[in-house]
């Protein structure tokens, strides 16, 4: 038996106690991984965008639309990547619909070219004949695969939506349901045919379209074929701007900056809360061992031994409270919320799940804490003197 | 019964575990209210912006302003609708305005942009909304490239500031002439801009996105929403602006409130273990007083009751800090994003009565439920025993 064995022993004498403490971290550490997970699950987008996409925008506001004609311009800079001869550049316009039996369900309608749609964002999986379908039918949608398991929607369907935008009634046959290589690509949108919208009496002007989605040979030259970009059109009637996906995303992202920065000071809250519980249950320990370590310090055991059996103490109690709370959190968060989420808020949060990396940071800092809590009543351990600590009573 | 300094002194003497006890009770009682008063910001913003005489124009079927768009020529049969207030020249109090946003530059150094939304307002805007004031610079001159900007937007954004321009077009520069005032409500988020500006620029000949009105009184909605909406040729939509800003902000409200009550409710939680492993060891240690004081004739009850108010002062007094804290939020703006329209509203954290009592009732229960079960050890020892420990 060593010194930190005799430490953990330690943890064993007060049994309801040291549960409690357990507990009340696992408690702290559950909530810590719900909070990271949220952010994680927020950044991960941002973080996975592809880099050798940009995309064009008009410059003033995301409710003006950009001249068709300017994706033949953009496909003829150099720099633009070329498949077979045909430059890499798909287009789409938000629409706005919902299902008129189920108004207040919330999902994403884009128009787009289906012919350059699925090679620009080939990350996106699609049944081969399923994507042959959606391209030759005008009135064709391909639809995510949460979308469609959420309305019950299946390959052969017809539905009718109402335009919030575009007023109406809008008849679409779903061709595909599409998932994605990339844990990042919203599963819970509809695409359908730019064609389809444009040639609608309530799409006025004619041949416009919302953005447009370029891709690069190299993505170090993203830059500055953005600026090329945005100088060509500067003199046209529409300006517009260019940013990478990845800037697109971030500027998305900006809009929750408050929120996300409101889950960083709970976060810190949590951690406080780890090291006062589990401090405050050290210092009662070692409070109340007081004579014994007197005994121990007489028999010849020194100050730093003494600390070692406090911190010893501290960091498996740690331990045991991560190891609760990251069992908890595995269950509520991967298999109670995650799916629910990514089902129904899947376009803010695409992916709801604890990373691997996350589970060992709580745990690290779970025991961290722990660390960090048995400073104070460790230093105080080992500075008793043997007389005094004898002397007290209980 | 036991004296209370008995208590007060006995916390004083287990300063490091009282104190240990009392930072975690406020820490739960800071998250609690905080989340509480934003909640309660946003809540006043929307009842701001909403006046109950006011309805909003939209066409059918479409959910915000934004997406909404109304043709010239059927605005003038709206605003010849029944119970429209007229003012003293006998022109009816609305008009039709076009809601857009424009992306604008943070000017916090950030390189961030968010969504600003850009109201083109008729000339009498300040009539339809009386609540608005200037209250720096003056009102932008109706027919130009003058406009105000809400106060809470002041200075977010590259421009928008007294004196400094921002771009509807290019080579279209608009000048920010005066900063006004709405009662705290989501319109102080907003760029009020000339409305045939808007329209120019923005290519919306013919149209405007939606109107609002003003009634005679909040009885006149039905009948009018009746008249308006049964002409079919108009497809259009009445609501009451108190319901339009309530929808607009419902989703952002609710997912306050919830989240911080699921994060209040771990942090109680915690905080509930954390005053249970005090004061039962508290309890354990003081045996022998217990032993004592019922030795000299305090009853169970006495010991039970004086056990637990310890407790419970103890986390009404973290309460307190905890509530004092939260009131310092009140300085902090937070920007939360309108669905609607894809811009930012600014909210104030807002510190309410009721959110002091809940705060502090919250603090007393978390002390009740840490305490009572060591209480009750502590009642239930016998005096013979705990003495001799």
């Amino acid at each position: 038996m060593n010194l930190a064995t005799l430490g953990v022993k330690n943890v064993a004498r007060h049994k309801g106690r040291t549960a409690l403490t357990a507990i009340g971290i696992a408690v702290a550490i559950v909530l810590f991984m719900l909070m990271r997970t949220v952010v994680l699950s927020w950044t991960g987008a941002v973080d996975a965008s592809a880099k050798d996409r940009i995309a064009t925008r008009h410059k003033v506001t995301f409710i003006m639309q950009l001249p068709k004609r300017y994706v033949e311009d953009i496909g003829n800079m150099p720099g633009v990547t070329k498949v077979n001869g045909v430059p890499q550049v798909t287009w789409a316009n938000w629409f706005g619909a919902k299902d008129p039996n189920r108004p207040d369900d919330f999902f994403g309608t884009i128009a787009t070219d289906p012919a350059t749609f699925l090679s620009v964002y080939d990350e996106i999986i699609v049944d081969p004949a399923q994507a042959t379908a959606w391209k030759q039918d005008r009135r064709g949608a391909l639809v995510g695969d949460s979308l469609a398991k959420k309305f019950g929607w299946k390959v052969g369907d017809k539905v009718v939506l109402q335009g919030t935008i575009f007023p109406g009634n809008w008849e679409f046959n779903i061709d595909g349901i599409y998932t994605a290589e990339r844990r990042t690509v919203d599963r819970s949108t509809l695409w359908f045919h730019w064609d389809y919208l444009n040639e609608s009496p309530v799409f006025k002007p004619k041949d416009m379209v919302g953005w447009i989605i370029t891709r690069v040979d190299e993505p170090g030259q993203s830059a500055a074929i953005s600026k090329k970009i945005d100088a060509m059109f500067d003199e046209r009637d529409t300006q517009t701007v260019t940013m990478s996906e990845k800037a697109l995303n971030q500027s998305f992202l900006g809009f929750f900056s408050a929120i996300l920065k409101a889950v960083d000071v709970v976060t810190f809250a949590i951690l406080v809360i780890i090291v006062l519980i589990l401090g405050n249950t050290i210092a009662m320990g070692v409070r109340e061992r007081t004579a014994e370590y007197g005994c121990l310090r007489a028999i010849g055991f020194r100050g730093s031994h003494l600390a070692a059996f406090v911190v010893g103490e501290s960091v498996t109690i740690g331990l045991l409270g991560g190891l609760l709370g990251l069992g908890i959190s595995w269950l509520l968060v991967n298999q109670a919320l995650g799916p629910f989420i990514e089902e129904n808020m899947g376009g803010i949060l695409p992916h709801f799940r604890i990373p691997p990396e996350l589970a060992l940071v709580g745990l690290g800092i779970a025991m961290l804490l722990a660390l960090l809590a048995a400073v104070w009543p460790a230093y105080r351990a080992s500075r008793l003197k043997v007389v005094d600590a004898l002397r007290t009573v209980e | 019964m036991i004296p209370l300094r008995y208590n007060v002194r006995s916390l004083l003497v287990r300063r490091t575990t009282s104190l240990a006890t009392l930072i975690g009770v406020a820490l739960v009682v800071f998250v609690l209210a905080t989340a509480l008063m934003l909640t309660a910001g946003i809540d006043k913003t929307l009842a701001a912006s909403g006046s109950s005489d006011h309805v909003v124009v939209l066409r059918k079927g479409s959910d915000a302003e934004m997406a909404s768009s109304i043709e010239t020529s059927a605005l003038s049969m709206v605003l010849a609708g029944p119970g429209v207030k007229k003012d003293s020249a006998g022109k009816p109090i609305g008009s039709g305005e076009i809601v857009t946003v424009i992306l604008g530059d943070k000017a916090d150094g950030s390189g961030g942009v968010s969504n600003v939304l850009v109201r083109g307002v008729a000339d009498n805007v300040m009539e339809l909304r009386p609540e608005a004031h200037v209250i720096e610079g003056r009102p932008a001159r109706p027919g130009s490239d003058e406009v105000i900007i809400g106060r809470a937007i002041r200075g977010r954004f590259k421009g928008m500031d007294l004196g400094q321009h921002f771009d509807l077009k290019k080579n279209r520069p608009l000048t920010v002439v005066g900063v006004f005032e709405d009662g705290g409500s989501s319109f102080e988020s907003e760029v009020w801009a000339d409305v045939e500006t808007v329209r120019s620029s923005f290519g919306r000949e013919g149209t405007v996105t939606s109107a609002t009105v003003t009634l005679d009184s909040p009885s006149k909605h039905d009948a009018f929403k009746l008249a308006v909406e049964q002409d079919k040729r108009l497809g259009l939509e009445v609501l009451r602006e108190t319901t339009y800003y309530e929808k607009q902000s419902e989703a952002t409200s609710m997912l306050m409130a919830v989240l911080g009550w699921v994060i209040s409710v771990f942090f109680i939680i915690a905080a509930v273990i954390g005053a249970f492993i005090t004061m039962n060891t508290a309890v354990a240690h003081r045996k022998r007083e217990v032993g004592t004081l019922r030795a000299i004739g305090f009853s169970r009850r006495a010991i039970l009751m004086s056990f637990t108010l310890e407790c419970i002062v103890l986390a009404m007094t973290g309460a307190a800090i905890g509530v004092v804290l939260a009131s310092l939020m009140s300085f902090v703006r937070f920007s939360v994003i309108n669905w609607a329209s894809w811009s930012e509203i600014v909210f104030t954290f807002q510190m309410t009565p009721g959110i002091v009592v809940t705060s502090v009732v919250v603090g007393g229960m978390t002390g009740l439920l840490g305490g009572i079960i060591p209480a009750f050890r502590a009642s239930r020892m016998r005096p013979i025993d705990a003495l001799r420990a």
